[in-house]
């Protein structure tokens, strides 16, 4: 090893304190009993959480195809744009996440309540007399928790689409063009299989914060959408103190997603993630 | 691109930026409310500015969440570079598998990465507790610490740890791009290594540490799981701030803040983008950029090492600045409920006796207890009811009380002394009482509500807040069958558990609530929910319409009492609070401001001439009753009392069951 590897030492002991251990560690908690005993019940037990395990990935799926079919086609155009238009439309997508997301989310509340905004100018406009309803039921269902997931993710879904988009070489669109492929075979044949590398690392970027979710769900769900990610935190730092659980449930999604996750970089082709920014 | 075409697409574009940007302008927007309703616009007004300045515990966070955010930029960029560098000298077999490791927590869920190292830092700590123990037996010249809790520091290494790899994989690509013998030419022509990194490494990688740095920037800044696993209680970032608020009602500092942060973001955005669009104008003008002359005493490396030490020590003093904010003053921590103390007191007892405050809420027994079990909390000061008293003392969690130092104990009411959750009165001083009851809106129920069975019936069906703590949900269908709250019969509870289950299939439950029945309630958005009279007495000053009714087949009387956990590292701090909020001159501001009926049997009694006093007007005896409820409605009442363990598990398997 040269000297400059040297710098790698510290490096590989830090991951190992930080990034292996405490999986590791996790791991053991998944396996022991309270007072520390070896047991499997914590994963036999799980036949009983199937149905948040089941709402989970299937709200998580659902937000990550809208912001898919949201995110794509706006990628899409906006890299069809002037350069300032680029520049500027970026900046935009970015700006929101230095909110933090959970004020982003609390806004959505209030507009979302039997009362609140919504409501409040369908009563305006005389839409909930004609329905002969005093309100449309917004917050405290799943939709409001898939609508809370596409708000908060959907620059994660923009941005690597955009910058593989973007970064398209123009010759080779012009060369199809020049064979003989209308606009709609360059795009099928071109310009979507180029872009699968930022497809797949938007759909990572957007499921996996989704389907762990657990203030999104509490906020807009009302409790009465139970995710994965309300279930840990339950066990940590909820009513139902048992990390042994916690931990079993978090190395099941954990597996879950990761084998997810490797299916979907097959198609993907292992190209390395497209950089943010 | 046909026009037409171009200007749909733009519509979209445009669409997508309307939703996007919505929640952000109403927030906005709402930061001028002059009510403090986040729904109901009651004029312009720059009132929360002004508060916002003087709301401690936002200004702490916004200082905490930004001193975090800087540091851990600092240390993971250059840390994450160096590795970044070292990686990239090692063989490709072994770069390879080190950065599939570097991966793991950019893919891994966020409460995942939370979770572990929660669990990490606590298995460290046992460890650490044990060999401190033997260390300080061994030797007595350094004395170590024996227990240590998740805080500032916790939560900065995770933040390091979930940067450096975003850190790594912008950097890498730069590396990967420099000609390698750039290195070996400079240090040909005599630079030695150090020289050679500085001058052609450093300059040939800066953007990528640049977006390194950003990135990491934002990821600290916009993060909240993470924190939120290992902060323990001590310390809260903006994110747990408002996480902790959104379920009570976030007061509108909050969109304050929020407005000034987001503003400075924006104006240094459009800042930068200025600055760029005329470099660029510039360079389009073709005229040669500007090269500065690099000063002498730039160039000269004893300089260099000054600079360097000199940046050392600034950042080592502002770690022992917040080192010595928080620990050199004497301090008490404090945690209670949302909205449980009239915060005026926190500064007079700061003022009077020099003691800092560590003030932090929960919103449930069962969080405190799930927070004291897993060592993220260090607390001195609790407040907790009766039942989870009794569960405390049964787990040997609480340390006996002095009660010489707390002369005020003297003032409490007989009544609230030796009950059965702390029989001896040794651990516990009561702080507040009250009861639990329907609360509803006579604006959508139309007639009297009398009994627990309206809470489940079809009529108001998609109308009712189930409350969401097991106890007192399954307490209350128990009270509905005609059991007692504090049975430990498995058919009853069982039974109680179907009366839920089966109104919860019916639909009958809008939501399970804790805190979020403020806003909920007061904003007329369900027409039923269960709570505790105090908080109703809240919620009405803010609708009218509301009534409270303690149901005919009785309910549940609580006391809610301070205590002390076992070998608190500020035990004589935490006597003096005690006794400071048990004074009769507390007890009256604190029942003005919560509504919460005190112990303290002076206090009690004088409070209707005290509020006619401060609102010269007297007080509705109706009301009166509802805080401070009398004994004959008391005697229809029941407090819980310590479940065995058994009871316990089975009331937590069917809450989670019911949930799902």
């Amino acid at each position: 090893m040269n000297k400059r590897g040297l710098f790698a030492v510290p490096y590989v002991i830090w991951m190992g304190l930080f990034v292996v251990a405490p999986i590791l560690i996790m791991l053991v908690y998944a396996f022991s009993t309270a007072g520390g005993g070896f047991t499997l019940d914590n994963f036999l037990g799980m036949g009983d959480y199937l149905s948040v395990f089941g709402r989970s990935f299937y709200l998580a799926l659902i937000a990550t195809l809208v912001c898919l079919l949201i995110g794509y086609p706006m990628s899409y155009w906006m890299a069809r744009e002037g350069a300032r238009f680029q520049k500027v439309a970026m900046l935009l997508i970015m700006l929101p996440m230095w909110m933090n997301f959970l004020l982003r989310t609390y806004s959505w509340m209030s507009i979302l309540e039997n009362n609140g905004l919504i409501n409040q100018f369908f009563r305006a406009i005389g839409l909930l007399d004609a329905l002969g309803v005093d309100h449309i039921q917004m917050i405290r269902t799943p939709g409001a928790v898939v609508l809370g997931m596409v708000y908060n993710y959907l620059p994660f879904m923009i941005l690597p689409i955009y910058s593989v988009i973007v970064k398209l070489d123009r010759s080779l669109l012009e060369a199809a063009a020049d064979l003989g492929a209308s606009a709609g075979q360059v795009f099928r044949k071109v310009i979507l299989p180029l872009s699968l590398p930022g497809v797949v690392s938007g759909v990572t970027m957007v499921f996996v914060p989704s389907v762990s979710t657990f203030a999104i769900s509490r906020l807009l769900g009302g409790g009465t959408q139970m995710m994965l990610g309300d279930l840990i935190e339950q066990q940590f730092l909820g009513g139902a103190y048992d990390p042994q659980l916690g931990a079993a449930i978090s190395m099941v999604m954990m597996a879950i997603v990761v084998v997810c996750m490797t299916v979907m970089n097959h198609f993907g082709e292992g190209e390395e993630q497209a950089v943010m920014l | 691109m046909k026009r037409q075409e171009r200007l749909g697409s733009r519509l979209l574009i445009g669409l997508v930026f309307l939703f996007l940007y919505a929640p952000i302008v109403f927030l906005i927007v709402f930061s001028f409310n002059a009510g403090d309703s986040s729904a109901v616009w009651r004029g312009f007004s720059l009132h929360w500015y002004a508060e916002l300045f003087q709301n401690r515990l936002i200004m702490e966070s916004v200082y905490t969440t930004l001193l975090v955010s800087i540091l851990a930029t600092i240390i993971s960029t250059i840390a994450g570079t160096f590795a970044a560098i070292g990686l990239y000298s090692l063989g490709r077999r072994k770069r390879d598998a080190l950065l599939a490791v570097n991966n793991i927590p950019m893919m891994n869920a966020d409460i995942v990465t939370g979770v572990s190292l929660c669990l990490f830092f606590v298995a460290f700590f046992q460890g650490w507790g044990g060999f401190a123990k033997w260390f300080n037996g061994v030797q007595s010249l350094v004395e170590l610490p024996t227990r240590l809790h998740l805080g500032f520091t916790t939560m900065l290494l995770a933040h390091i740890a979930f940067n450096i790899p975003y850190v790594i994989l912008n950097v890498a690509p730069k590396l990967r791009q420099m000609d390698r013998n750039l290195i070996d030419a400079a240090q040909d022509l005599g630079c030695t290594w150090m020289q050679a990194f500085w001058k052609v490494v450093v300059p040939e990688i800066k953007p990528g540490i640049v977006s390194g740095a950003l990135i990491a920037f934002t990821m600290s800044i916009d993060d909240f799981v993470i924190s939120y696993f290992t902060a323990g209680s001590s310390t809260s970032t903006l994110a747990m701030t408002i996480y902790g608020m959104t379920k009570r009602r976030i007061t509108p500092e909050i969109n304050a803040v929020s407005t000034l942060l987001f503003l400075s973001v924006l104006v240094l955005l459009l800042a930068n983008n200025i600055r760029e669009a005329r470099l660029e104008r510039r360079r389009e003008l073709g005229a040669a950029p500007r090269r500065r002359p690099v000063p002498a005493l730039l160039q000269n490396k004893w300089f260099h090492r000054g600079a360097a030490a000199v940046a050392a020590c600034a950042l080592a003093a502002v770690i022992l600045f917040l080192h010595d904010a928080t620990a050199s003053r004497p301090v008490v921590n404090v945690c209670s409920w949302g909205e449980y103390i009239d915060t005026d007191l926190i500064d007079q007892f700061e003022e009077e006796t020099g003691i800092r405050v560590n003030y932090q809420t929960v919103d449930s027994n069962e969080t405190l207890y799930s927070l004291l079990k897993s060592g993220g909390a260090d607390y001195d000061v609790i407040v907790p009811s009766d039942y989870m008293i009794a569960l405390l003392i049964a787990e040997d969690m609480l340390e006996p009380l002095d009660y010489q130092k707390i002369p005020n104990f003297a003032k409490i009411g007989d009544r609230f002394k030796y009950l059965s959750y702390d029989p001896d009165n040794l651990y516990t001083v009561p702080y507040t009482w009250g009861t639990l009851g329907i609360i509803y809106n006579t604006a959508m129920v139309e007639k009297e509500i009398a009994s627990w069975r309206d809470i489940y019936s079809d009529d108001y069906a998609g109308q009712v807040l189930l409350i969401n703590n097991s106890r007192d949900a399954l307490g209350e269908a128990l009270l509905c069958l005609g059991y007692s709250v504090n049975t430990t019969d498995e058919g009853e509870i069982r039974a109680a558990y179907e009366l839920l289950a089966d109104a919860t299939r019916r639909g009958v439950f809008q939501g399970k609530v804790m805190d979020e029945v403020f806003q909920t309630m007061e904003g007329g958005n369900a027409a039923i929910a269960t709570y505790y009279a105090g908080d109703y007495l809240t919620m009405l000053e803010n609708n009218e319409d509301l009534a409270f009714v303690i149901p005919e087949e009785g309910s549940n009387w609580f006391v809610d009492a301070m205590c002390v956990l076992k070998d608190a590292p500020h035990y004589e701090e935490a006597h003096q609070w005690i006794d400071f909020m048990a004074s009769t001159e507390a007890s009256l501001a604190n029942m003005d401001f919560i509504w919460y009926a005190s112990p303290n049997e002076e206090a009690l009694a004088a409070y209707p001439a005290y509020y006619e006093e401060l609102y010269e007007e007297p007080l509705d005896q109706e009301l009166y009753e509802i805080m401070a409820t009398p004994p004959e409605v008391l005697e229809r009442c029941e407090v819980y009392e310590y479940l065995p363990p058994e009871t316990r598990t089975l009331y937590n398997d069917l809450w989670i069951k019911l949930g799902i």
